[in-house]
């Protein structure tokens, strides 16, 4: 037992360098769950584009009109008149939209001269063709209004306009389709999961076997009455565990952050199952890595180096319906990919039925087998040192 | 005697290989990992593709001739397309809707109805429409009834469907969002040049290394040891900088604008506010070197998180909620800098950024020196 004890005293050594990643994927999966706007179900949702309105023809009542109009059926976003701030709104997609009403305008639109409402948008978007849909619409009506109405005064244009307008189409929901799979909030846990759990299993494993390896206290073990087949199994015993307390942390807060909303999905197994063979695979990963790294320096970047690629490459960090092909295609050859695959199908699954189930199965086992291809090419590069 | 530090201090520096690994390798592979994982999103130019909806062939529908001439203005194949419309049956539309075929079905009854599978900009832009025909409706029966004097020209009216909006623009640059990413990314590289300007601080000071203790004795002016290993640290810094950049732009085509000159001049104070920043942590923290690079990194990070780096509006966001926070954030004003180049065409922004920058850089000098200078040593 020496060995298994001297194991969790090291991890304990370590456990700031470890547990870092964990923290810092928990405490952000808290700040959007936090952030996540409750979710929709049945009713139809309205998009509501974020616009900014600039209105420079202050108080006349078309100007005004107009600007209300479209606070009502948009997201406004409150912006100084100032080109600079607004540029950088758009830039950030703040808004999607910038309406800027120029001064005179509705002078100059109920005389019938030319005049437009000015927009800075980022050109050919659907959301600008929305909103653009919006501005005619409301101008249109004015027009008619104006032209055709008979004498009125300026504000009871803008209350004629505004009745026009009221009218609402019934829009019905199809009711089968009313929880959409991919925008089920544990989603996105699941798809970062990979990250922190690579990262953390890294780490742990990688940190052991560098203290373990460390020449000197290696060829002291040797001496020692311990068989090496017993040291093995025990330091075994220990990634194991290790490895496990790891996931099950990551899986039970799981639990805590979405509880219901998971448990009742039906789809928890199939999570399980898939993070269960992703961390064997981390665990084999972490196991390459620390027979291959002498110094903290190099283990840490090793850590970074695929941690980060892999997420990057292989859709944790972006989608993979975002990736181009070429990326993917180079993904497939590393068990992120299939993770993710697996992880996306598993979201998108309405009912598990056992055609949709079997290519999981095959995911699942694709990484398994990476998992084993990694162990073995391990164990044949520390048997050939050994020979050294 | 600059010639004997400056240049002992570069080869030092430069044979580090961990250290060269932190500010230059990881650096290029994060970049190349942006511009694998971005590749798709970056310059793209968003176009606008007519909406698929299915409207059932009622009889309501043939009688409702208004209504169908509407529709097939909006579908006609154009500029001003905005539908792609199946007339097809009640129970073919609901399998269409059902399979993602069209976002929605459109039913005509008393009133006009829409049927949807979920709520989206697509399916709100078909509900626009519908709505703007009953918009045009009531206004033309509302007209009608109070004062039909012109119903000819009304309905010609109608026909016009003229647009009032018109595109400008603040700048000649495309916006595009991803483009913040490299930048901070630059801007970390820069920061990271911190580890440069700490391992300086580590080897001048007799009581952190034995280098430091032999250099003390050395007959040579603090100062001068401190401005000539300084300017090694840049030196190999910016050479860092100008390498990522120069893989930015000319292998992973980014778009850093087409004022070299600005840019290289933003790179330089980058460089110079990281190994100040370094130089700054070595002297101050009186801690293991193992506690100060950690300090150093996570501050570093921290700042890059905060200039954008793994959240795309970051910047953005904390220059709203916490404007005081990026004018002293060297990330964010590096991030800054680049950004006002290639959006703005004047520098007034640009330039003060570097002000900032260079003005905290030399605080943090100048602190870092007085901290250092008259150092006595009971015993080594």
């Amino acid at each position: 037992m020496q060995v298994f004890r001297a194991y969790f005293k090291v991890m304990r050594a370590s456990a700031g360098a470890i547990s870092i990643y964990v923290a810092i994927f928990l405490g952000l999966s808290v700040a959007f769950s936090l952030a996540e706007a409750p979710q929709e179900t049945g009713d139809f949702a309205q998009t509501r584009t974020s616009i900014a309105v600039i209105n420079r023809d202050g108080e006349a009542p078309l100007a005004q009109g107009l600007a209300d109009y479209l606070a009502d059926t948009s997201g406004i976003v409150p912006y100084p008149d100032n080109p600079e701030k607004l540029q950088d709104a758009l830039f950030f997609r703040n808004v999607e939209y910038i309406a800027i009403i120029p001064a005179g305008f509705s002078t100059d639109f109920l005389s019938g001269r030319d005049c437009a409402v000015q927009k800075v948008t980022v050109s050919g978007s659907i959301s600008s063709r929305y909103v653009d849909m919006r501005i005619d619409k409301y101008l249109r009506t004015a027009r008619l209004r104006h032209q055709y109405g008979g004498d009125q005064s300026h504000e009871e244009l803008a209350a004629a306009i505004r009745a026009d307008l009221a009218q609402e189409t019934p829009v019905t929901v199809l009711p089968s389709s009313a929880t959409n799979g991919s925008e089920r909030e544990f989603v996105f846990y699941y798809r970062y999961f990979a990250y922190a759990v690579l990262a953390t299993i890294m780490m742990g494993v990688s940190a052991i076997m560098m203290a373990f390896n460390k020449p000197d206290l290696r060829r002291r073990s040797l001496c020692t009455p311990i068989p090496a087949r017993s040291a093995n199994l025990q330091l075994a015993v220990g990634h194991t565990i290790f490895a496990l307390g790891c996931w099950s942390v990551l899986v039970l807060f799981s639990f805590v952050l979405y509880g219901r909303n998971l448990l009742s999905s039906g789809l928890v197994w199939l999570y399980c199952m898939n993070t269960l063979a992703f961390t064997v695979v981390s665990a084999s990963i972490g196991f390459l890595v620390g027979s291959s790294v002498r110094s903290n320096g190099a283990q840490a970047g090793a850590v970074n180096v695929i941690a980060n690629g892999m997420s990057f490459v292989c859709g944790v960090f972006v989608p993979q319906s975002i990736l181009s092909k070429h990326v993917l295609d180079f993904g497939r050859f590393l068990p992120a990919y299939w993770y993710v695959k697996a992880n996306d199908a598993i979201s998108g699954l309405s009912r598990p039925t056992a055609s949709a189930l079997r290519p999981i199965y095959g995911d699942v086992l694709i990484q398994l087998a990476f998992a084993a291809a990694i162990f073995a090419v391990t164990l044949l590069l520390t048997k050939e040192r050994q020979a050294e | 005697m600059f010639m004997h530090i400056f240049g002992y201090r570069l080869k030092c520096l430069a044979r580090d290989r961990e250290m060269v690994f932190w500010t230059l390798i990881f650096p290029l592979i994060l970049a190349t990992m942006f511009h694998f994982a971005f590749d798709q999103l970056m310059g793209r130019q968003e176009t606008f593709r007519p909406i698929r909806a299915a409207v059932v062939g009622s009889d309501a529908y043939r009688q409702n001739v208004a209504f169908r001439q509407a529709l097939d203005a909006l579908s006609r194949p154009g500029e001003g397309q905005l539908i792609e419309l199946t007339v097809t049956d009640d129970r073919e539309a609901r399998r269409l809707l059902e399979d993602g075929a069209v976002s929605g079905v459109i039913t005509v009854g008393d009133p006009i109805g829409l049927t949807v599978s979920q709520s989206g900009i697509e399916q709100s832009i078909l509900k626009a429409i519908l709505d703007e025909y009953a918009h045009t409706y009531a206004t033309i029966t509302g007209i009608l009834e109070e004062h039909p004097t012109d119903p000819a020209g009304l309905l010609r009216e109608i026909g016009q469907r003229r647009s009032y909006t018109q595109q400008i623009s603040f700048s000649s640059a495309e916006p595009d969002t991803i483009l913040n990413v490299f930048y901070v990314l630059i801007a970390m590289t820069c920061l990271y040049g911190g580890f440069l300007g700490l391992r300086n601080t580590t080897d001048v000071q007799a009581d952190l290394s034995p280098q430091g203790a032999r250099r003390s004795v050395a007959p040579t002016h603090k100062l001068g040891v401190v401005l000539y290993d300084l300017a090694a640290a840049l030196t190999i810094s910016l050479a860092e900088v100008t390498v990522l950049l120069a893989y930015l732009v000319l292998v992973l085509r980014v778009n850093f604008g087409n004022q070299v000159w600005y840019v290289l001049l933003t790179c330089l104070a980058g460089c110079i506010a990281g190994v100040s920043f370094g130089a700054f942590i070595g002297t101050f923290a009186r801690k293991s070197e193992g506690v100060k690079t950690a300090i150093l990194s996570a501050s570093s990070m921290t700042m890059s998180f905060l200039a954008g780096l793994m959240i795309v509006n970051m910047k953005d966001i904390i220059a709203r909620k916490a404007p005081f926070l990026s004018y002293i954030n060297p990330a964010a004003l590096i991030a800054d800098a680049f950004y006002s180049l290639y959006v703005f065409a004047s520098h007034r922004r640009f330039f003060l950024n570097i002000g900032l920058l260079l003005l905290i850089s030399a605080a943090m000098c100048t602190l870092s020196f007085l901290r250092l200078r008259r150092d006595r040593y009971a015993s080594l």
